[in-house]
């Protein structure tokens, strides 16, 4: 490379993430002009598909948007619902539905730690050939995510796509016996969670730091998964009412999902790197003195080592479950009565990937007349580009395999769920 | 136990479900009883399902042309040649495959058959296969039991 040439380095096909995504760095005269994360999964018109439909089958729906997480987004659409036709869901039915999202931050989690990030840390180009010199440790991490995987089985009615969750709670509850033998795995799996969060804080990472502008649920006592206020490291703090206000999604030229920026100071970050910014404190105290072990601080904004706080957020899952299952008392009834009416509901909640929003306005009779989905993804896009043009700059003296790969890890640290971020959009491509 | 067949697939994503239709259809024609048939949700129950001293056939759709043909494939055909597996979120089939012959050596399945149905990309959201890839369905058991000796 010189000056005055361009060069491209093109991602064709991004390995190790869901869904189709690329990626293309355009460098003219030595300096990074352009970063554009393409997003070509086809789009899935979710949102359209459910105006005309009954508000009962919001969660049914939604599930099917995501097969690593379906719980986020039963649980936005429920708790939206709810919001509409002012139900409360409390006791021992919102801790079944905790307990649901921590087996989903589990699975979630793990596979993003040991199946698509870790060999990025460790020289391998994907878990296989990681597996073959660290067996036992890939090993512990399907049975890690396992764990999780029981959870939403049990509770969801199924592994994939679940079916179990209903607005106002449960279709069936279970039975404290039922919870019995996932307390005897999840003993096992906090263990070898703290074992993860040690063996990941050992990897070496890149100096880089943003100053981003987090933004995460807020919840008063607990670390946020179902419920809280929006806030951000610069002082947003709103109900999901306010949502619209303040956040705006945008069409780009180059991607199939939209991007989302914060109306008065653009480009922000959800997820585990937000979350636990805003809620260090919140964590349980095993959790709270593994962070601290692994060196963590109240704040991490290197996107490099949210490999380690994943993993603290798995220890904290596996821990909040093993609480919720200690606690649990089966409730006299699965669900509490909804009726319907017209209004419009709005709800966040904490999707393993990050704040995931949905609104929906009703009829008189509960017909879905409007549905609106923001995924994390969609909120992080803004966010990767303007994190890969920083990276790069300073790289680029790197041989082009090389810098490729190092663009490829960089994308992987938001674990992004590309097909979650794709919407319907009204493409008009100019061929003058 | 004879053998394992394990059916792949989203059952809603239409075509893409011909794997768990297929595992449908050997349950309601009968199978001896020592040959299991059971379904694979996700990456790491795959992983472990492949984990057996019985022979292994895998059931799952795989995109190729025309729709509705019935191939006999190796795991390395899949990787090497495509065409590419589609039913699995996270790692492909070819991947849960090595990943567990890596893992476990010594108790992975002694062999493992790829049963697979071409279908065209799914594009929508339908519990219904398409015409083509449903006549595929009884050549698909046909060539299971032909595998598993049933």
């Amino acid at each position: 490379m010189s000056d005055g040439t361009t060069r491209t380095i093109k991602v064709g096909y991004l390995a190790r993430v869901e869904g189709e995504g690329g990626l293309t760095v355009t460098v003219r005269r030595g300096r990074v002009e352009q970063v554009r994360l393409e997003i070509f999964e086809p789009p899935r018109f979710f949102e359209a598909l459910l105006r005309g439909r009954g508000f009962t089958e919001a969660p049914d729906i939604t599930a099917r948007i995501c097969g690593i997480c379906p719980i986020a987004y039963q649980m936005s659409a429920v708790h939206a619902m709810e919001d509409a036709l002012d139900v409360r869901v409390e006791g021992q039915l919102r801790s079944l539905r905790r307990l649901v999202y921590c087996g989903e931050w589990i699975e979630s989690h793990t596979l993003h730690v040991y199946m698509l990030h870790a060999p990025d840390f460790l020289g391998y180009p994907d878990a296989i050939a990681m597996a073959r010199d660290h067996r036992e440790t890939v090993q512990r991490g399907l049975r890690l995510k396992k764990a999780g995987n029981a959870i939403v089985a049990l509770l969801g009615g199924r592994e994939i796509h679940p079916v179990n969750v209903r607005v106002g709670g449960f279709y069936r509850v279970p039975e404290r016996a039922e919870l019995a033998p996932l307390a005897d795995e999840l003993a096992w799996a906090r263990d070898a969670a703290l074992e993860t969060v040690r063996w990941v804080a050992r990897f070496e990472f890149p100096d880089f730091e943003p100053d981003y502008e987090f933004v995460a649920l807020r919840h008063p006592d607990e670390y946020p998964m179902n419920e809280g206020r929006i806030a951000s490291s610069a002082g947003l703090d709103v109900t999901a009412h306010e949502y619209d206000a303040h956040f705006v999604e945008e069409h780009v030229a180059h991607s199939n999902a939209l991007q989302s920026r914060l109306r008065e100071r653009g480009a922000y970050l959800c997820g585990p790197l937000a979350r636990y910014a805003l809620n260090a404190e919140r964590l349980s105290p095993l959790a709270r003195e593994a962070a601290r072990d692994a060196g963590l601080g109240p704040v991490c904004r290197n996107p490099f080592r949210s490999i380690v706080v994943r993993a603290i957020e798995i220890l904290h899952a596996c821990d909040e479950a093993l609480r919720l299952i200690a606690a649990y008392d089966r409730p006299a009834e699965p669900s509490v009565d909804v009726a319907p009416r017209a209004a419009t509901g709005c709800a966040a909640t904490e999707a393993p990937r990050g704040l995931l929003y949905h609104r929906y306005r009703l009829a008189t009779d509960g017909t879905i007349e409007d549905a609106k989905i923001v995924p994390p993804t969609s909120q992080n896009q803004k966010s990767m580009e303007e994190d890969l043009a920083r990276f790069v700059a300073p790289r680029l003296a790197l041989p082009r395999d090389e810098l490729t790969l190092r663009c490829e890890q960089a994308v992987r640290n938001y674990d992004p769920c590309i097909s979650c971020a794709t919407h319907f959009l009204q493409l008009r491509i100019d061929e003058g | 136990m004879r053998a394992r067949v394990i059916g792949l697939g989203q059952a809603a994503a239409g075509d893409d479900g011909v794997g768990l239709v297929v595992l449908d259809a050997l349950r309601a024609r009968g199978v001896p009883a020592d040959i299991e048939l059971v379904r694979a949700a996700e990456d790491a129950t795959l992983v472990s399902l492949l984990e057996t001293c019985a022979p292994v056939v895998l059931v799952d759709a795989v995109l190729g042309t025309p729709a509705g043909e019935v191939l006999e494939l190796s795991p390395t055909d899949l990787a090497r040649h495509g065409p590419r597996a589609v039913s699995t979120h996270g790692l492909g089939v070819p991947d849960a495959v090595a990943l567990a012959r890596t893992l476990a050596p010594d108790t992975v399945a002694p062999s493992v058959h790829v049963v697979a149905v071409t279908i065209e990309r799914p594009a929508g959201y339908t519990q219904c296969l398409s015409p083509a890839v449903a006549a595929a369905v009884p050549r698909a058991v046909e060539r299971v039991l032909g595998l598993v000796g049933g």
